[in-house]
């Protein structure tokens, strides 16, 4: 009963042809839309990187020239924030998720949802039309003057970014409204599943920083265009003006990106760990509480800039201050997993790199938050390396997680175990080599963003290259099982792994509408009651089973 | 829980909002238009403070139109709460003549907002009383950027109503058209109080 009719008609199969999927209001069409799009991005980003750190193997020219270079670098990194992390985990895996784990059958707002997607496209179409108009080359963060003088297509790419904020904006609306007006019956704040609170907490960022980088990006393309700005030195303005617009919104921008990641975390932790999350109220409230400091601490990217040393001192205790809410979550996390009947599933393989690669990309953060370090460490490798352990470490890694977590849910199928755990491993592997050696060489004075540097820096380079090469690796091992599992893959059970938020009591895929009549819920944490059962090899609740 | 039961699943079959799940969307919406308002005016501030003359010797005052064009958004806005009671009412004829009348006084709106920036006169090239006249239609056109957004919101609305589509029980559009309108109509009262504040 429980497979056969849900096959008959589920999301993937309720219409086809390219129309019924670009104009749907499925809130479930439009996740995997943002998982596709979103992944394509991440691939091109990810061959951007490839090509600087190709470019980085010898000192010198080794395939490009220096301006060149200069544009990857920022590619790179445009790309990677703005259409892929800062969207990543909430759009695509909330998009899908976060109706069907409240029982609803959609959004709040269907229509708006669609909107924001279709300006997803739009903005990604403005940022990659500048590549062809002359790539961007003032690295991610547009910093005025030069972003003003340059002569690359600086307009095209912000005013890309500027809509895609847009759609950020809008997706965090409706994920509040949502969650606010539509939990089921029995779903009280406090039973809330720690996924939608990180997406709640995230959607507060998104709601009240993200206007910020609006104003500032137009100020930015008007100074550009008419020439009158409040940015240039030469025309009267604040070049440092810019950048604490441009971080009082991207400051907060990375809890947007690292929130929902915590989020996927407290999920896993506890499926994974056949156990009850420890200290719910805990991560939730602290999940709020990220949100709430990280409007206080974006003078930490200025400590070098010309700031008084009293603003550097109170923007460097507010930064520390971010590490005791972050550090209540990795504990309680921790606390989940002890005696509990850990499953090293391809999942829970990824959150625990990233317990560790998050662990040290938040210490590391610690010595740059400190002023007297952070004079020496700024703008070199070591600010590299931190940024990556907690957004690729941290991120990422929750993101492929998470795709594991809930591919067989999203496509009915399950991938192949083997090869998930070989890739998860590779990714573990490179992305250390590619950059613990940035760690070291950059506390040794290797500046980032430089075309050249001294030949006694070429080791780490190389290792860090190699690294590189590692991850493009497994990429195709784990695109590679992914799409096989589309095909070949076993039919997945609804509950494959145990869990009991409620996206897993629908079939998988699910139907349509989800649920017919909204679910009654419990405890999302509850996982006693769930007993495998080998007949449709998955979870089923305990009650059922013996009924049957 | 003083929920309806129509708002325990949200959308409804025709894909509409339940009532409160609208207002809350407004005024998220409205909380995020605040912030960008905020982050315009704080830019303002710091402008104005690293001057070393606020405002620059020899700048023109502030046109005496913008005083016009405040009471015009004041009524404007009014007609918009007019409008929304009298829809609650069930005085439908009664309501969309007075979106009619929001609608006029938002576009004399504008058109006043257009003499008053043609009366401060071209932006000068010198540095700081450039910045002075900049930041003066920055501020002024990020807010008749959002009268502009809200006339087109309101003509939708006003099209519908036309068709019958709102009545005392069913009129959302109106209510969220009201709230931004209120919206706008503060916005420019803060911002209009700081622009007289650092032009005095």
């Amino acid at each position: 009963m429980n497979g056969s009719t849900a096959v008959a008609d589920n999301y993937l199969s309720h219409g086809r042809g390219f129309r019924s999927w670009f104009f749907t209001l499925d809130h479930k069409r439009i996740g995997v839309m943002y998982l596709a799009s979103i992944f394509f991005f991440l691939i091109l980003g990810g061959f951007f990187a490839m090509l600087i750190r190709t470019e980085l193997l010898t000192p010198g020219r080794t395939i490009m020239d220096a301006d060149t270079y200069n544009q990857v670098f920022t590619l790179h990194g445009a790309v990677m924030i703005f259409l892929f992390i800062i969207p990543g985990i909430p759009a695509a895996f909330g998009n899908f998720v976060l109706p069907v784990m409240l029982g609803a059958k959609d959004v709040a707002f269907p229509r708006l949802n669609l909107l924001s997607y279709h300006l997803y496209v739009v903005g990604a179409i403005f940022s990659v039309v500048s590549i062809l108009l002359g790539a961007v080359d003032t690295g991610w963060t547009f910093y005025t003057p030069y972003s003003t003088t340059t002569h690359t297509s600086v307009v095209s790419m912000t005013l890309g970014a500027f809509i895609l904020g847009f759609s950020s904006i809008f997706t965090g609306i409706n994920f509040i409204v949502t969650i606010h007006r539509m939990r089921p019956p029995g779903m009280s704040w406090n039973r809330l599943p720690l996924f939608l609170w990180a997406l709640y907490s995230t959607a507060i960022i998104q709601i009240l920083a993200t206007p910020v980088l609006g104003i500032t990006l137009l100020l930015l393309i008007v100074e550009r265009l008419l020439g009158i700005g409040i940015f240039d030195p030469a025309l009267g303005g604040d070049p440092v003006l810019y950048q604490h617009f441009f971080w009082f919104y991207s400051h907060p921008a990375v809890y947007i990106m690292i929130l929902p990641a915590m989020g996927v975390m407290s999920e896993l932790i506890s499926v994974f760990s056949r156990k009850h999350i420890f200290g719910y109220k805990a991560i939730a409230y602290s999940s709020v509480a990220i949100a709430v400091l990280s409007f206080l601490v974006w003078g930490h990217h200025m400590f070098t800039s010309g700031q008084s040393d009293l603003g550097n001192m109170i923007f460097s205790a507010l930064t520390f201050s971010v590490a005791i809410p972050s550090a209540i979550k990795v504990f309680n996390w921790l606390a989940t997993m002890y005696k509990g009947s850990i499953r090293l599933d391809t999942p829970m393989l990824y959150a625990l790199s990233f317990l560790l690669l998050f662990g040290i990309g938040g210490l590391t953060g610690l010595f740059l938050g400190a002023l007297a370090t952070d004079v020496h460490l700024h703008d070199t490798y070591f600010v590299v390396a931190h940024f990556h352990y907690t957004m690729m470490g941290g991120v990422l890694i929750a993101f492929l997680g998470a795709m594991h977590y809930w591919w067989p849910k999203m496509f009915g199928r399950m991938y192949s175990e083997k090869a998930g755990r070989l890739a998860a491993f590779l990714v573990f592997v490179g992305f250390n080599l590619t950059f613990f050696s940035q760690f070291v060489m950059g506390s040794q004075g290797m500046p980032r963003r430089y075309y050249n540097y001294v030949d006694r820096f070429q080791s780490y380079h190389v290792l860090s290259t190699i690294g590189a090469y590692v991850l493009a690796i497994a990429f195709v091992v784990l695109a590679g099982n992914l799409i096989h599992s589309l095909f070949r893959g076993r039919k997945a059970p609804a509950n494959p792994w145990g869990s009991a938020t409620l996206e897993w009591m629908c079939a998988s895929p699910p139907p349509h509408d989800n649920f017919a009549e909204p679910p009654e819920a419990g405890d999302p944490y509850d996982l006693e009651h769930l007993v495998y059962d080998e007949s449709i090899g998955g979870y089923a609740p305990r009650t059922a089973r013996e009924g049957a | 829980m003083n929920r309806l039961p129509s708002e325990t699943t949200g959308a409804g079959a025709a894909g509409v909002p339940a009532r409160s799940a609208r207002r809350l969307g407004m005024i998220l919406f409205l909380l995020s238009l605040s912030v960008l308002f905020a982050a315009s005016l704080a830019g303002y501030l710091v402008v104005w403070i690293r001057a070393p003359e606020w405002p620059p010797a020899g700048s023109p005052p502030l046109p005496a139109g913008l005083w016009l064009a405040t009471l015009v958004l004041l009524l404007a806005s009014g007609a918009m709460h007019l409008a929304k009671s009298s829809i609650r009412a069930g005085r439908e004829t009664a309501a969309r003549r007075a979106l009619v009348l929001a609608f006029a006084l938002g576009l004399l709106f504008l058109a006043i907002q257009i003499r008053n920036w043609n009366a401060l006169g071209p932006l000068e090239r010198s540095a700081t009383s450039a910045l002075f006249g900049f930041t003066f239609y920055m501020l002024t056109g990020l807010h008749a950027a959002h009268v502009l957004g809200g006339l087109i919101a309101l003509a939708i609305v006003a099209a519908r109503a036309r068709r019958g589509a709102y009545s005392a029980s069913e009129h959302g559009g109106i209510e969220s058209c009201a709230m931004y309108w209120h919206f706008l109509d503060a916005a420019w009262i803060v911002l209009f109080a700081v622009l007289l504040i650092g032009s005095a």
